[in-house]
């Protein structure tokens, strides 16, 4: 060995040299044995969570149908641009913008919007960017694959409301679940994930548990900016369940064109099984087309729609058959004539009172429309005599007036199947508040509220549901507009993690009614004055239908003070009803808003759509029995 | 310069350190090919190996003492190639300047081959030391030595690649006297001085947010943003964890790399695909094979019988155990991301005809070790 020729011992340096190098060695194995021995498992998870990706399949949608299995609603297949956020999270995607909007013809504030929104979403969320892609639109995407890995092309269904404005407020719509919806608990509770579709008005709302299906997925192998490498597997979602509804499309499209040829344009009509409670058409105008609440939310076009429904003064978004509260007038004296019988105030026998051509109360004279004598209950019925009526008030005193609100349930809602129905208001309600502010509750009220005005405003659903039940004695069923849910089978093997039960059919679930308390006398004397109403000399006279009976009553309801029925606050017109008389089938409520008499414009409405139905039907000509030779009614 | 290849020769041939380093190098494009089976660079590599035995073979049976003497003139032609990188000729990559791209030989990084000419010079100046404790003198020379090449690799700028420098003097300094007690002094200075020199960086602003944040994501990587900066090091972990015992066995489908989780797989993280794919078994014998490689070049610089040979080796050996230890430490986490290839493993012609030209010189030392 020459190393000993030089100084500062070399030899030995260079094995300090050989001992380090191999400690650092060393150290680089236990760290290898702490990350691939000890932590291996956890850092083993940690890559395969980054690497395999859940893509939810949407479901389609169970379908709404008519009654008779008419398609309602429905889903159809859309080709989507979604937009993910990982490979977004760490560039600036202000640069994006423009590139978007002009490769997929979108507004460049939607689209900052659009991305600053996903940008915010955890990872691994995507978010539609655009729907229903044309053609180039999916080539622009394809072909910009590399530079814009984010966008995908997905085939998503699309809801479709192929009826447009008319069943909107009877259907709904669907639309992206908000976060409000999400953090709320019940949908948290039903694991909804942003993005999800739920329905966000009428039977879509409502059902919204059994239309929607259960989402299925594909599990695939990402790359690290999200690109699909491969497929591992594939649960196909499970539909949703069709619903048949209570509808009957002839009728509602009937119903809406009722509407939309009344003065204003602007009302609700209701049609109605009184034996069940089944809606058959349930219109309410103005509506909205709910497509573009689908749709267009992504839109700008469709968010302007959107806003314009919000803003707009005669409130299409308002459901008037279960939301609008007016005083119901003339067709409040249906169940408060119902309600003195019950309370014995007047009986079968004997039901006259004065009409007086009005009522004194203080000072102050308030008239009736003519001059009725002493008539009884069915006249008084049938002629709509006020006078009566302030007289039957004061005798069954607001007490009176309040315990047959109670019977006939106006202080609750009708427990509609659909959302947001507004209770009616009423004495019951309006007593202890006036009370309070006026010291007591005076008999110019009670005499008001006799004829359905001042203190009683209600919904017109509320009012039909009381009516109709008086013609099948005095059972008062929940409106309803399901019908029946169609079952759906079981998806995937049974055991499996992909297995999703099968869900049976089944129908509403409150179907027995409510049993208001009448005699066969009362009832006959009550639908005795309802036909007169609609028979010549009738206030409805003008719209009586040969060979089909129909008992009603006409509501001329006071918006403006006394007298003073013109130009936009002219009074509603109001016609609630059923028949054929004696055995009814079918209660319609009209109102129309602003248009002044009930017997003129409410009541022609009505008696359209019960031609439509003798015509569907019954072809047209309408069934024996629905008529009694007038002679025959004198007898009873 | 081609030496007469003589019996002698061959009986002395470092068979074991020759097939170490070949191994090594094939079991690097077997990984290469794990890295990346969809695209060529694994068969680039096995060309790159070829290009790199035939430099190989001419340095064994070249003289090296000739080559030392005239080190000065390789010395100056590797700083003109540094020069040349700086001019228009050079080819910026990732903010980089630091490859050469010539007509005819192609593109290269002259900073891997500066070393060579650089370890030469050095043992050529501190092997003519006859004795006695190393001067002040002696290491300023040292020092301007390398302080050509490193300035110029600064320029590039490559502080990666300039740092494998300083192993090289670091070596020759310790080899030539330096007393022990400077060579403490230097280190607790150094234990001192660097958390001192990070502090006052971070508060005057000096060391910039990127290169803060490389540092954080080694001491707590969960808490780093692991999109930003700390995603190279938590994703080369999560690689080298998911390998545990024995490997996903070149499963492609799974693959970090492949599936571009771990960036550079076949460069800078080519230790990690290694952990991915062999485990610890195969990691833990790809260090012992280094370990080995590294013990039979200490051994040649011990058994050589000239200074400046030994000292050539020993620079060497350093350089490539620090090399190592910058590159696996940082797949592992525990040292920032700094782009030094792992020698004979990573992809990358110039590195790897580097590190060859170098066992060259280990090998033809010892072939000629009884020759005096």
């Amino acid at each position: 060995m020459k190393l000993n020729n030089y100084t500062q011992n070399v030899g030995m340096r260079m094995i300090v040299i050989q001992i380090v190098a191999f400690i650092l060695l060393s150290l680089l194995g236990v760290r290898l044995y702490f990350l691939q021995i000890v932590q291996g498992d956890y850092w083993s998870g940690r890559a395969e969570n980054q690497r395999v990706r859940l893509i939810p399949i949407p479901a389609p949608r169970g379908a709404i149908l008519d009654r008779n299995g008419k398609i309602l609603v429905d889903s159809r297949p859309t080709y989507n641009v979604v937009l993910s956020n990982e490979p977004l999270k760490t560039i600036d995607v202000s640069e994006r913008v423009p590139e978007y909007a002009r490769g997929l013809n979108l507004e460049p504030d939607f689209v900052a919007e659009r991305l600053s929104l996903i940008k915010k979403q955890n990872d691994f969320e995507t978010m539609v960017l655009k729907e229903s892609a044309t053609m180039q639109d999916i080539a622009w995407v394809e072909s910009h694959n590399l530079e814009f890995p984010e966008l995908r092309i997905e085939l998503q269904p699309q809801r479709t409301y192929p009826h447009g404005k008319m069943l909107a407020h009877v259907v709904g719509y669907v639309g992206e679940i908000s976060p409000k919806q999400l953090e709320s608990d019940t949908y948290k509770a039903k694991g909804l994930r942003p993005g999800d579709i739920i329905g966000k008005n009428g039977l879509e709302q409502s059902y919204d548990e059994f239309l929607r299906g259960r989402p299925g997925y594909r599990k695939v192998l990402v790359d690290s900016r999200g690109r699909v490498q491969s497929e591992i597997e594939v649960v196909q979602p499970q539909a949703g369940q069709d619903l048949i509804s209570t509808i009957d499309l002839d009728l509602q499209i009937s119903a809406e064109q009722q509407l939309e040829a009344s003065a204003t344009k602007r009302g609700a009509l209701v049609a109605l099984d009184p034996n069940n409670g089944e809606i058959l058409a349930l219109a309410s105008a103005p509506s909205y087309d709910p497509n573009v609440f689908t749709q267009g939310s992504k839109t700008p076009e469709g968010r302007r729609q959107i806003a314009a429904y919000w803003q707009d003064e005669k409130r299409p978004l308002y459901n008037r058959a279960i939301q609008g509260q007016y005083p119901p007038g003339s067709t409040w004296k249906i169940p408060e004539s119902l309600g003195a019988l019950q309370q014995g105030v007047i009986t079968v026998k004997n039901s006259n009172l004065a009409c007086g051509g009005g009522i004194t109360i203080g000072n102050k004279f308030t008239r009736c429309m003519g001059s009725h004598g002493s008539p009884p209950l069915s006249y008084a019925i049938t002629k709509s005599c006020d006078g009566y009526y302030y007289r039957l008030a004061l005798k069954m005193k607001i007490e009176g007036l309040i315990e047959m609100i109670e019977t006939f349930d106006f202080d609750k809602r009708t427990g509609i199947d659909i959302p947001n129905e507004k209770v009616s208001q009423t004495p019951k309600s309006w007593k202890p508040i006036v009370e309070k502010r006026e010291g007591r509750w005076s008999d110019i009220r009670t005499v008001y509220a006799s004829i359905g005005q001042d203190t009683v405003v209600v919904t017109p659903i509320s009012l039909l549901r009381a009516v109709a039940s008086i013609g099948v004695k005095g059972k008062m069923y929940v409106p309803h507009l399901m019908k029946e849910f169609k079952p759906i089978g079981a998806m995937g093997e049974e055991g499996s993690q992909s297995y999703f039960a099968g869900r049976p059919g089944f129908g509403f679930d409150r179907p027995e009614p409510k049993l208001i308390p009448m005699t066969p006398e009362q009832e006959e004397v009550m639908v005795k004055g309802m036909w007169g109403v609609v028979q010549p000399g009738g206030t409805a006279g003008a719209s009586a239908i040969a060979g089909f009976d129909i008992a009603g009553k006409t509501g001329t309801a006071q918006v403006a003070a006394l007298g003073k029925d013109v130009g936009a606050k002219k009074d509603h017109a109001w016609f609630v009803s059923f028949a054929p008389a004696f055995k009814p089938e079918i209660a319609i409520i009209a109102l129309i808003e602003n248009v002044g008499f009930g017997g003129s414009h409410a009541a022609p409405a009505a008696k359209g759509v019960y031609e439509t139905y003798i015509a569907t039907r019954y072809g047209g000509v309408p069934p024996a029995g629905a008529s009694i030779e007038p002679k025959l009614i004198a007898k009873r | 310069m081609v030496a007469i290849i003589e019996k002698r020769d061959l009986r002395d041939f470092d068979w074991l350190t020759t097939i170490l380093a070949i191994s090594i190098a094939g079991f690097g494009v077997w990984q290469i090919h794990n890295a990346l089976p969809h695209e060529s660079i694994w068969t680039k590599q096995i060309v790159g190996i070829g290009i790199a035995l035939f430099a190989f073979v001419l340095i064994v049976f070249s003289d090296y003492r000739r080559i030392i003497d005239i080190a000065p003139f390789f010395y100056g032609f590797g700083l003109l190639l540094l020069a040349l990188v700086l001019t228009p000729l050079g080819v910026e990559v990732n903010g980089q300047q630091a490859w050469l791209k010539l007509p005819v030989i192609g593109q290269f990084q002259p900073s891997e081959f500066a070393k060579i000419p650089t370890v030469l010079m050095l043992a050529r100046y501190f092997g003519q030391k006859k004795g006695g404790a190393l001067t002040i003198r002696e290491t300023l020379i040292g020092a301007a030595i390398l302080a050509g090449p490193v300035g110029l690799i600064m320029l590039e700028p490559d502080a990666g690649q300039a740092i494998t420098y300083f192993p090289m003097l670091a070596a020759a300094l310790f080899l030539s006297g330096i007393k022990i007690r400077y060579v403490i002094l230097a280190t607790v200075t150094a234990a001192l001085l660097i958390p001192a020199a990070w502090i006052v960086g971070v508060k005057t602003g000096k060391i910039k947010t990127y290169q803060q944040e490389r540092i954080n994501a080694i001491i707590d990587p969960e808490s780093v943003d692991p999109r930003g900066y700390g995603y190279h090091t938590v994703q080369s972990v999560i690689t080298v964890g998911k390998g545990g015992l024995s490997g996903i066995q070149g499963d492609s489908q799974t693959s970090q790399s492949v599936l571009k989780f771990l960036p550079e797989p076949q460069t800078d993280f080519i230790f990690a695909v290694t952990a991915e794919n062999t485990g610890f078994i195969g990691c833990i014998s790809l260090l012992l094979a280094y370990a080995l490689l590294l013990s039979r070049m200490i051994a040649g610089a011990r058994e050589a019988n000239e200074r400046p040979a030994t000292l050539a080796i020993m620079c060497f050996a350093t350089a490539m155990v620090f090399q190592i230890f910058m590159n696996v430490g940082m797949a592992l986490g525990v040292l920032p991301v700094i782009g030094v290839p792992l020698p004979l493993m990573s992809a990358g012609l110039s590195a790897l005809l580097t590190t060859f030209c170098a066992i060259g010189f280990v090998v033809s030392i010892r072939m000629r070790r009884f020759v005096n």
